[in-house]
């Protein structure tokens, strides 16, 4: 085997999660083309360069009635007209899924420059009609027909899980959710930079946060929203040019580090099922995780700077801190009490606010979560840098803990 | 982040300048009133206490009970306390980190509540108006140094939990530590987008934006309220049209912000401040806008009425036959898949009378907007911060660079108007590029496709 080729990440742009693209009477299209343009001039980087270029994406064809979405591509700019293009689908780690396979064609040697696009526009359709397009990411018959919000059930029962073996308190998840949105008021494209939070608020049981699944409150919940985010990938050599050409050392240049990517069986009962009697509830996702460690050659998670996880419930986070390690499987709680997780704690979780605090258009996330990561690591992060950030670890989620996907960038 | 009107200063520098005071206790002087219950609710989102304080303790309690309502959290109250001024306002200012005045837009009203505040604050309080317009060396004048230091204006625009945009205003005296610390608290802590301006009538986004909007009152006296509407729609890059935007935020405000400008300032565009004589006779009929049910539109049942400035009558919108403007679809299709320039350029080029009035006003935003820089604030960044955060319409320097600079010159040389030099030079040698400097923004949300 001869050695690996580098992935280098160039920068990107992402959309203000906040915008409602239905009531500015914008078709899907639109949302592609600012998130491309936007990155083509933050980048600098002229269309003609891009090689190859992929879509993550989970249910345009619910949610907008379109399909074949990368040929969107050439509807950005005449120069992508014969562009080679491609759309992945993974529910919501369709935007991780795509940067794996776009990463893995410049590991392969075919191209030399990527443009990803994760996207999803969701606003399109009432809260419960979208809530039972979410459900086909589960497995829809057995699980989300006939449900009204099935995802946060199912990730309520995750909260249960974790209670049953361990216990689990709400305060320590409100806690979870207050960070998320503290972040994200500093964060100027996310979604809920606006909404009214505090811990009090998020334990509150009264109408204005009710319960939608179990355990789950709204304050629990990631919302549904539209965005889009591109992000370029770069070979060694590209990278080494383009560092050039922006005065930079190909050093600064971030690089995927890492990679994991894991699927486990779609039911969540199954699941659970598979884990009984071993220490992590997700072990699939834990897997994910160490992969992603072990080919960046970081030891454990104490060589991670911060981390952008798949927050999409409260209890989605809380399963994540001890599946990073941060702490014993079960003592998720430790790091919320001791502050860890804050933006200048020992260790940060989601500065831009993750999904609940950023938002969550679906296919756009696992996109979102990298072009972060490098901003972090290149000290764009404006108000909410993690000072001296050099490697900032994701985790994507689809499902119920089903794929799983985590990146390492760093510098 | 932000330009020179705000300071692009780093996160690090923004925790130390957090660490360096202590801001747990915010008391809220007119906690009754829009501003006032609006701002209090932002500040409990970020400290332990938030004290009510208006005329009676009853009044302080519906302040109360809207900023619960305002925001749909009743954890509001686990950090409230509610007073009344004869009773409570000593010890509560005594008590307090930030003295936060939110009383009725008059200047000897504002005053005199003051006086009670400088015999009651400690030497290390802030203190801060939420006034949209006064002078804020006018209202501290004559006040010993202590209070001078650690005055200044922080003005939210209305209601504060949505909108973000808010001016930051130091008075002569105010102690730079003591502004640097509001803003880092602002920004990190309630969310705000910091403009900082100058201390001038309506200091920047009223300044410039109820020009805009007052002219459209003026031209609503031609054309009707309508057309104008339809002709500076949401293709002119906003969401919420002119006349709909006055009718929500009262016509006794506009008057109020049109009538400071108009006495207080001398520029270019001084006619365009006046206010329609029709407005002022309407008003003493109670046409106050949504508030009051009637202003250039009301709403009966389904039925949307539409207001005729001479006559002060209504007729249905159905009656009211607009002239054909089919380039405004043309616009909104171009928008609706993110070529903003393409449209814009079908804007430009449009034909017929309609058109042309309304490119008159965009000019006339244009042109105010840039020429209004040094007076208001330094630079066009911060009018471009609060044009799209305060008011939300397309900052200025967005539609420049959308349409170029020599198209923007060519526009208001065609209204008639005063070129600004920043784009005649702009125009003339292609730098810079572009005005608009916050990599942050998404210019395109400002176009709406309608």
């Amino acid at each position: 085997m001869t050695a690996q080729r580098e992935v280098y990440v160039l920068g990107g742009y992402m959309t203000d999660f906040a915008r409602n693209w239905t009531k500015e009477n914008k078709h899907f299209s639109a949302l592609m083309r600012e998130a491309v343009i936007g990155a083509l001039e933050r980048t600098g980087i002229a269309p003609e360069e891009v090689e190859s270029a992929h879509v993550g994406n989970f249910a345009a064809e619910l949610y907008c009635m379109q399909g074949h979405l990368g040929a969107f591509f050439t509807e950005v700019h005449p120069a992508f007209s014969g562009l080679p293009t491609s759309r992945h689908e993974a529910a919501c780690a369709s935007g991780s899924i795509a940067l794996l396979a776009a990463g893995a064609e410049i590991e392969a040697g075919r191209y030399d420059l990527q443009a990803v696009v994760g996207i999803e526009q969701m606003k399109t359709v009432s809260a419960a009609q979208g809530g039972s397009y979410l459900g086909t990411a589960a497995w829809y018959d057995q699980e989300a027909k006939g449900v009204e919000f099935p995802f946060p059930k199912l990730f309520g029962r995750l909260g249960d899980e974790y209670d049953k073996r361990y216990g689990l308190k709400d305060e320590h998840l409100a806690e979870i959710s207050k960070i998320n949105y503290a972040n994200a008021k500093k964060n100027p494209n996310a979604q809920t930079r606006t909404w009214y939070m505090n811990k009090e608020h998020a334990l509150c049981r009264t109408d204005d946060n009710p319960a939608v699944g179990g355990r789950i409150r709204i304050a629990d919940c990631s919302q549904v929203t539209d965005g889009a985010v591109c992000v370029f990938l770069a070979s060694r050599e590209y990278a080494e040019k383009y560092a050039r050409g922006t005065g930079r050392k190909l050093e600064q240049i971030p690089r995927i580090k890492g990679w994991g990517h894991n699927t486990a069986r779609l039911r969540f009962d199954d699941k659970v099922a598979e884990s009984r009697g071993e220490r992590y509830v997700l072990p699939h996702v834990r897997s994910t995780i160490t992969a992603a460690m072990k080919r960046a050659g970081i030891a454990d998670v104490s060589g991670v700077d911060a981390i952008e996880t798949h927050d999409c419930f409260t209890t989605s986070e809380y399963m994540a801190i001890d599946h990073f390690g941060i702490t014993a499987p079960g003592e998720s709680w430790k790091a919320v009490e001791a502050g860890w997780l804050e933006i200048d704690g020992k260790h940060p979780i989601n500065p831009s606010g993750g999904l609940i605090g950023a938002g969550h258009p679906v296919g756009a996330t696992g996109v979102r979560q990298l072009l972060d990561a490098v901003w972090q690591v290149t000290g764009e992060a404006g108000d909410y840098q993690v000072e001296g950030a050099k490697n900032v670890q994701t985790l994507n989620i689809g499902g119920s803990g089903t794929t799983s996907v985590s990146f390492i960038v760093g510098v | 982040m932000p330009g020179s009107d705000g300071s692009a200063k780093s996160s690090a520098e923004i925790r130390r300048l957090l660490a360096s005071r202590k801001l747990d206790r915010v008391v809220v002087l007119g906690a009754n009133g829009t501003m006032g219950y609006g701002s209090a609710a932002l500040f409990t989102q970020a400290v332990p206490e938030v004290i009510f304080l208006a005329r009676t303790k009853a009044k302080a309690e519906e302040g109360l009970g809207e900023a619960i309502r305002q925001v749909r959290s009743p954890t509001v109250a686990s950090r409230a306390r509610v007073g009344d001024y004869d009773h409570d306002l000593g010890s509560a200012v005594a008590g307090a980190d930030l003295i936060f005045e939110a009383l009725t837009e008059d200047l000897p009203v504002k005053k005199a509540m003051f006086d009670r505040v400088e015999e009651a604050r400690r030497d290390d309080s802030i203190v801060a108006t939420v006034t949209s317009g006064l002078s804020i060396n006018e209202l501290c004048k004559n006040r010993g140094m202590s209070f001078r230091k650690n005055f200044l204006g922080l003005h939210f625009f209305n209601p504060p939990n949505v909108i973000v945009g808010t001016e930051l205003i130091a008075g002569r005296d105010t102690d730079p530590g003591v502004t640097d610390f509001v803003e880092a608290f602002a920004r990190a802590r309630l969310g705000r987008e910091i403009v900082r301006t100058h201390d001038t009538p309506a200091f920047a986004g009223n300044r410039v934006g109820f020009k805009v909007l007052n002219e459209a009152a003026q031209l609503a006296e031609q054309i009707g309220p309508l057309l104008v509407d339809r002709i500076v729609g949401p293709y002119t890059g906003r969401a919420l049209t002119p006349l709909a935007t006055i009718d929500l935020v009262g016509w006794d405000i506009h008057r109020a912000i049109v009538d400071n400008v108009y006495e207080n300032t001398q520029d270019e565009a001084h006619e365009t401040l006046k206010l329609p004589a029709y407005m002022d006779k309407l008003m003493e009929k109670g046409v106050l806008g949504n508030k009051t049910g009637r202003g250039f539109f009301w709403k009966e049942g389904k039925v949307r009425h539409v207001l005729e400035p001479v006559s002060g009558n209504y007729r249905p919108e159905s009656e009211i036959k607009l002239p054909s403007l089919s380039y405004v679809d043309d616009v909104a299709a171009l928008y609706s898949q993110a070529r903003y320039a393409e449209g814009i350029q079908v804007f430009l080029e449009a034909e017929g009378d309609e058109a042309a009035l309304a490119r008159k006003v965009i000019a006339g935003y244009l042109s105010y907007a840039f020429l209004r820089v040094g007076e208001v604030t330094d630079s066009i960044s911060g009018i471009d911060r609060i044009m799209g955060a305060g008011f939300n319409w397309a900052p200025p320097s967005v539609l420049v660079d959308t349409m170029g600079a020599a198209s923007a010159v060519r526009l208001i040389e065609e209204a008639g108007l005063a070129v600004p030099k920043a784009l005649e030079n702009a125009a003339r040698t292609g730098e810079p590029k572009r005005f608009f400097s916050d990599r942050q923004v998404n210019t395109g949300k400002f176009f709406v496709a309608s």
